[in-house]
């Protein structure tokens, strides 16, 4: 019957637009519906993440409110992103962010209409380490083994300032091998499977986009950066994984306009870590091969501010 | 794998399960016949209702609505000439002449037969190949990818010899148009007069919407009258006509399906492409090409059942890596994840039941919606006798909300109005519409798939010839170049001397 309801809700919703209900500051926070935007289309890995997530949160607010997963996709994420940075800071609306998929363009110095630094953060929900990897059948066993071959080396990636373009630049930066980036593909499944046919010799990509095709023994992770622990087949994580290079990670945060009110982003942050720690959502993660990472709020803004630092010492390479 | 058939088969047998088969049927139709809507916000909107559901049940429900969607805009593209949803675009040739004719009721009937029979082709097709899943997506790489979008777009040149300039000026624009919005291989951003919306590029559905929906109305204002142009002789009896039509053109209906199965596998290129190639092929195939676009009953069958059969096609690449073969598909491929299942190497061996559960869901909504669609023909086809000064204003305000529900842009809106007159003077001054779809939603696979390739490639040509695959796509496209514009020739030279006497 909720079920029911929450659809019709959403129906409702899509049809009738917004409802600009503007109740009076919360005393009592939550008293109505919150919505959670999503910067991607539905069906989307991140966007079957928070829709996993939005019941466990719901059980774990106080009161009685629904957590709506609304998508706003368009533009890499920045048009979700610019709509949760403009919305009114009552912890109605709060917005889902990767990065450092959003993170980039605002750093590229690009006309973004949201400003990062200011979003109130609330939670980290994953950091997924990326893997440097190779089709079983390479040749390449090592990282060091790049620097032996004839010719540049051809990886796959999204268009060009996208973040697995710009991770590529970094890491190759450090190589210091010949490379060419194949642009073009549209996310990591693809770019993974242009792996398997053989259109590029490697790829950088997370972890848990790779992880099946690792255990299915289809690719070799050569490295995996900020993630000593990883037991992949076979991740010889050699001399290349320099520790700066850790800030490689594809993170997913819940985060809310700026200016949030203390408590309202207390009572946030709170719900937040318990239902990622709730068993429910533990089994959903197991099956589906998600990884979670829970960091509070404080912890996820010194990543944003890490993250923001790491990629601007790059800056020459993000454009 | 009998046993693991047999198995969602009984599953499937429930109650319940059966109930929410139909309930999805029922949605897929309306959103289907609804312009701007179609099986992609279907799915959306009926996402977290899923959740709370068992897979079975979960997939009989998006089995019923992609299953179901076709016929939905089949119906509104014979009646209206709008295309509720996108690969029924291709239906709208010689689906709407047979209306205009009175004769909408034979179609739907041929719709109603084939559909099922392309669904039914495409399942029987997956179920063989469902083990060389893995094999067949990855014979598609980029230079693959570049030669299937050129042979879509020599179809379109070739799809109407005697309008041969025009089809391709319509084409070259609507090449412009694909190349709106972020280069996903050089990273710019073109022609976006300045604004975010048109960042994504020329969104389709909303453009749809307003080339034929809204301009074909436009055109019915200015007309006057109602869609059947004599409204005495509009027949409503002509379903049973219809589906021994598509009995008697078996060969066209395999044709199609094959190319549906075939053609719906390849990610980025999907239904629309699909139908409109399988429409050329029965056209090229026909010894009278010519009469093809005033109402033959074969440019309705062809199709119609690639349209069904596109949907297994599409099954192969979501399943087997998560790339979505349709925009239907990347939704469902939430729902996959939201019940804990995560596409890729391992799917076809550890949900073999759940995955052939969806197959048999998919054929059996295909059967039950042309049921349905039978049943309510004779309300249907009453549409084309409402007079224009009624239909006009209300189709243009449903496709208007269905284009704004989408993703709630005003944009789309705008864009949708646009286009509408753009439509309607094209239609004006005889200009086919189908070649800027086709071109709006090949050109960025052509793009990419080129520049691609010739990275991958090095910068030599021969990358384009490089794997069988890329062989067979090029004789196709050679093959399909003679084919049509030798008999043009030919043609112009025989009726050359008569006309100049």
């Amino acid at each position: 019957m909720t079920i029911v309801r929450t659809s019709l809700r959403k129906l409702l919703q899509l049809l009738t637009v917004l409802s600009v209900g503007m109740s009076a500051a919360a005393a009592q926070y939550p008293e109505r519906d919150i919505e959670i935007v999503v910067p991607f289309n539905a069906g989307g890995g991140f966007d079957s993440y928070v829709r996993a997530l939005a019941p466990y949160l719901e059980r774990h607010l106080p009161g009685d409110v629904r957590v709506i997963p609304r998508n706003v996709a368009g533009a890499g994420g920045r048009r979700g992103t610019t709509e949760v940075y403009r919305a009114r800071p009552d912890g109605y609306t709060i917005g889902a962010f990767n990065l450092p998929g959003v993170l980039i363009p605002q750093l590229q110095q690009q006309r973004v209409g949201y400003d990062l630094s200011e979003i109130t953060w609330l939670a980290t929900l994953s950091a997924d380490p990326y893997v440097l990897a190779v089709e079983s059948a390479s040749p390449v066993q090592s990282v060091s083994a790049f620097a032996e071959r004839d010719g540049p080396i051809l990886y796959g990636a999204t268009g060009p300032g996208s973040t697995a373009y710009v991770v590529t630049t970094i890491v190759n930066a450090r190589l210091g091998t010949p490379y060419e980036i194949v642009t073009g593909y549209t996310g990591s499944s693809d770019y993974l499977v242009g792996l398997l046919r053989g259109d590029v010799d490697a790829v950088l990509v997370n972890l848990a986009a790779a992880r099946p095709y690792i255990d299915a023994g289809d690719i070799r992770a050569l490295a995996a950066f900020g993630a000593p622990d990883v037991t992949t087949a076979s991740a010889a994580t050699d001399a290349l994984a320099a520790p700066e290079l850790a800030a490689l990670r594809l993170v997913r945060m819940i985060g809310a306009p700026p200016n949030l009110p203390d408590d309202v982003r207390t009572t946030l942050e709170r719900a937040l870590l318990a239902a990622l720690a709730d068993p429910g959502f533990a089994d959903w993660l197991a099956s589906t091969g998600n990884a979670v990472s829970p960091a509070g709020a404080l912890e996820t803004r010194d990543t944003v501010n890490a993250m923001s630092n790491f990629y601007t010492t790059f800056a020459s390479l993000l454009n | 794998m009998l046993e693991a058939i047999s198995q969602a088969g009984l599953a499937f047998l429930g109650l319940q399960t059966l109930a929410f088969l139909f309930f999805g049927v029922v949605v897929g139709l309306v959103f289907g016949v609804i312009p701007g809507l179609g099986g992609t916000t279907a799915l959306a909107i009926l996402l977290p209702l899923t959740f709370g559901m068992d897979v079975t049940d979960a997939f009989a429900m998006c089995g019923g609505i992609m299953g179901a969607v076709a016929m939905g805009g089949s119906i509104s593209a014979i009646l209206l000439n709008a295309p509720g949803t996108a690969p029924s675009a291709a239906t709208c040739l010689d689906g709407y002449p047979l209306a205009r004719q009175g004769r909408a009721a034979e179609a739907i009937g041929a719709v109603a037969a084939a559909s099922p029979l392309g669904g039914l082709f495409g399942m029987l097709t997956l179920l063989l190949v469902f083990p060389l899943a893995r094999d067949i997506v990855l014979l598609f790489g980029p230079p693959e990818f570049f030669l299937l979008a050129v042979f879509g777009l020599v179809s379109i040149a070739v799809a109407d010899a005697a309008n041969l300039l025009r089809g391709l000026t319509v084409a070259g624009i609507g090449l412009m148009l694909s190349f709106v919005g972020y280069d996903a291989v050089n990273g710019g951003i073109r022609f976006t007069l300045g604004s975010d919306y048109l960042w994504d590029g020329v969104p389709l559905v909303p453009a749809l919407v307003g080339l034929f929906g809204m301009a074909e109305m436009i055109a019915l204002s200015v007309q006057g009258g109602s869609v059947a142009a004599d409204v005495r002789t509009a027949r409503l009896d002509g379903v049973l006509t219809g589906i021994r039509a598509t009995l008697a053109h078996w060969r066209v209906v395999i044709r199609g399906s094959i190319v549906g199965t075939v053609i719906g596998a390849v990610p980025g290129v999907g239904g629309t492409v699909a139908t409109f190639i399988a429409y050329s092929t029965a056209r090229n195939a026909d010894p009278d090409p010519d009469s093809f676009g005033t109402g033959r009953i074969e440019g309705v069958i062809a199709p119609e059942a690639s349209n069904n059969a596109k949907d297994s096609g599409a099954l192969l690449p979501t399943l087997a890596f998560g790339i979505p073969g349709s925009a239907e598909m990347a939704v469902f491929l939430g729902i996959l994840v939201l019940h804990g299942m995560q596409p890729g190497p391992a799917m076809f061996v550890e949900h073999q039941a759940e995955v052939y559960g969806l197959v048999l869901a998919l054929t059996a909504a295909a059967v039950l919606a042309s049921v349905v669609g039978i049943m309510c023909v004779r309300w249907l086809a009453w549409i084309t006798r409402v007079p224009g000064a009624i239909l006009a204003p209300t189709v243009i305000a449903v496709s208007l909300v269905g284009t704004f529900a989408i993703e709630t842009r005003p944009g789309d809106v705008v864009l949708a109005a646009v286009f509408g007159v753009l439509g309607y003077l094209m239609l004006r001054f005889g200009y086919p519409r189908l070649p800027l779809v086709i071109a709006l939603v090949l050109g960025e696979t052509a793009e990419r798939g080129f520049h691609q390739s010739m990275i991958i490639g090095r910068g030599d040509w021969s990358v384009f010839v490089g794997s069988p695959t890329a062989i067979v796509l090029v004789l196709l496209i050679v093959l399909s170049l003679t084919w049509s514009i030798v008999p043009w020739r030919r043609r112009t030279a025989r009726t050359g001397p008569e006309a100049s006497q």
